[in-house]
């Protein structure tokens, strides 16, 4: 029997403490961070399937989360029909969405891309604060709240299991990423794309795919996010923050690696929630200051530990080894 | 916000109206990207957070107005050495460090900044929309059946002027032909004894002075808010992929492009909806002609 890795037992730690958390704790405020730690984590993860493991490093990600928020939303509150239904219509029209941008993604490389993925999200944000009929407009769509799994008016302890199985399977795929030869394919994309064309993968078309699975993942979650927070508002669940927020977790934690996103949201989640538990009294003042620290974080992170956690964690585990041998 | 529609058609000549109404705004937005095009054309980096600095020097007209009831043009002569100054040492403090940084750190050090900086006004100066008026906005000059403010032809007046200044610089001075040498092969530039750090420096510095020129510029004609950068910058990048990314006077004629899909776009389909033609328009750019409209083909691919 082979020794799990270390950030294996890290992420078997880390879920675990999820999955018992409702057994000794009932308090809401809690519970919150924890459904909060492993959304954003599962959100991050999904970006980065593309970002990470693919190198499709997208900044208009939150295109899918605005399309599957609204998707469970309008379904539930125009309609009156189940969120669960809106939830695969958000699927279906984020992997139209995914298809599109990954074909742009074949052509235009670093900061074209990135740019090229900011302007999408940006359409979809006008289009829908703006096209009153249908979405309501800037004034959002409140989600109503009916009891019941079928309509996804769920008590805490139920959200929590619902986002952990969405989390395990974001944290799933990655692993899978790791180790098959898909994974492979698309590392070899990430890294020199011209060599994984000479060895005869069919680059193009695994960069579509993982970007069409990564705006899959991001639009589910987005759907849950909306019925979980019971509010849509068009100029957040489209924002360039919200994009930068996938790609933050994911970059503090490790970006391209399975646990990275998770421990990044860990950090982040946790230092927003004591933030807003701490500067709850100054409204707009909380805010600037998380997000001043997000951007902070980022520059330094980037340059001083491009690898992130994990990336460090590994690090420090090298030289240990190298000291004891 | 286009004088057009602020004017009502009744009165003025809607086609003409519409013409002075592109190119005053193309004018205002050239400044705004030609600063964003020298520092890709030069430093390879696509600078995120340059929308922040035309916040800031937005914000700077509006204190120095309210404040000290300073004429926002005469601001202008202050907030060129301020910008410059500021860009010296964001280029010091952060840009230095990632240069030769693969585009992924360029990218998201640059995100950091606009979001750090989006968010200090923010926890300073509230997220309240800050309008003042100066003397000039108040002037409405009629020629030839057309309509517009003093403000805008000032504002258009000095963007021009910076601009072309800036491309005379660039073309005829040492110091602009070493900025240019630099941009096409930094190896080279080197090996012929170019300090390659002071381009870079002088480059971003340069860049962000144009663009805190322009927040000053723009401040009389639109509301200063934490996130005022985010409308503008993403309408010069438009600007900066149409004219090609680096290429100064295609910066200038992606400017009248976009304006002219601004105004026309709003007129015939309500304000409301003018930023979803840019867009429109952006992408489909990206899409047929990435190396912008008369840029050299496989130029997006520059640098990867």
């Amino acid at each position: 029997m082979s020794r799990l890795a270390p950030d294996r037992w890290a992420a078997i730690v880390l879920f675990g403490a999820a999955a018992v958390t409702p057994l000794f704790v009932r308090d809401t405020f809690i519970l919150d961070s924890v459904i909060l730690i492993l959304l954003w984590g599962a959100l991050s993860a999904a970006w980065n399937v593309a970002g990470g493991y693919a190198g499709q490093v997208s900044l208009g990600h939150a295109a899918f989360f605005g399309i599957g928020a609204y998707a469970a939303a309008l379904m539930s509150a125009r309609y009156g029909r189940s969120p669960w239904l809106g939830l695969g219509v958000g699927v279906l029209l984020s992997i139209g969405a995914g298809a599109m941008i990954g074909y742009l993604s074949n052509r235009l490389k670093g900061p074209y891309f990135a740019l090229s993925t900011i302007a999408f999200a940006e359409v979809l944000k006008i289009v829908a604060s703006r096209w009153r009929g249908f979405t309501a407009g800037s004034e959002g769509v409140p989600v109503p709240f009916r009891p019941g799994f079928w309509t996804l008016g769920l008590g805490h302890v139920a959200w929590l299991y619902l986002i952990l199985v969405l989390a395990l399977g974001c944290y799933a795929l990655q692993i899978y990423l790791e180790r098959s030869r898909i994974g492979y394919q698309l590392a070899g994309v990430r890294e020199d794309e011209d060599a994984a064309e000479a060895l005869g993968i069919a680059t193009r078309r695994r960069k579509v795919q993982a970007i069409v699975v990564s705006a899959a993942l991001t639009s589910a979650s987005g759907s849950l996010w909306a019925q979980y927070v019971g509010f849509v508002d068009p100029t957040h669940v489209f924002s360039i923050d919200l994009s930068v927020r996938f790609a933050l977790n994911a970059i503090i934690g490790g970006i391209g690696t399975a646990l990275g996103p998770f421990l990044g949201s860990v950090l982040i989640t946790s230092l927003e929630t004591y933030l807003r538990a701490t500067f709850s009294g100054i409204k707009a003042g909380f805010t600037g200051i998380y997000l001043i620290i997000y951007g902070v974080v980022l520059i330094l992170i980037v340059r001083f530990a491009p690898e992130g956690l994990t990336g460090i964690a590994s690090r420090l585990r090298a030289r240990r080894i190298r000291a004891h041998a | 916000m286009d004088p057009a529609a602020r004017l009502g058609f009744a009165q003025i000549d809607v086609l003409a109206q519409l013409a002075v109404s592109t190119v005053l705004l193309g004018g205002i937005y050239a400044l705004i990207a030609v600063g964003l095009t020298l520092i890709f054309g030069i430093m390879r980096v696509v600078n995120f957070a340059h929308g922040e600095f035309l916040m800031l020097g937005m914000y700077l007209a509006f204190f120095a107005f309210t404040m000290r009831n300073l004429d926002p043009y005469l601001v202008l002569l202050a907030a060129i050495p301020i910008f410059f100054g500021v860009g010296l040492i964001v280029y010091v403090l952060i840009m230095k460090g990632v240069i030769h940084a693969s585009h992924n750190v360029q990218i998201f050090t640059t995100v950091g900044l606009s979001t750090a900086l989006q968010n200090v006004a923010l926890v300073l100066w509230s997220g309240d929309f800050q309008v003042f008026r100066p003397w000039e906005s108040s002037v409405v000059l009629r020629v030839a059946g057309t309509a517009f403010n003093l403000s805008q032809v000032i504002a258009f007046a000095v963007a021009v002027a910076l601009t072309v200044a800036l491309i005379a610089f660039m073309k005829w001075t040492h110091t602009g032909r070493v900025m240019r040498a630099t941009a096409q092969d930094r190896d080279a530039a080197t090996l012929m004894g170019i300090d390659t750090d002071r381009v870079y420096r002088l480059t971003f510095a340069i860049g962000i002075a144009c663009v805190g020129a322009a927040g000053v510029l723009v401040s009389p004609l639109y509301a200063a808010y934490p996130q005022a950068g985010l409308q503008f910058v993403t309408l010069a990048y438009v600007v900066v992929v149409l004219g090609g990314l680096g290429d100064m006077a295609g910066a200038m004629l992606g400017s009248l492009i976009v304006a002219a899909v601004e105004v026309g776009g709003s007129y015939v389909f309500g304000a409301a909806w003018k930023e979803v033609f840019y867009f429109l328009l952006f992408i489909g750019v990206l899409v047929f002609r990435p190396a912008g409209i008369f840029g050299q083909r496989g130029a997006e691919t520059l640098g990867t």
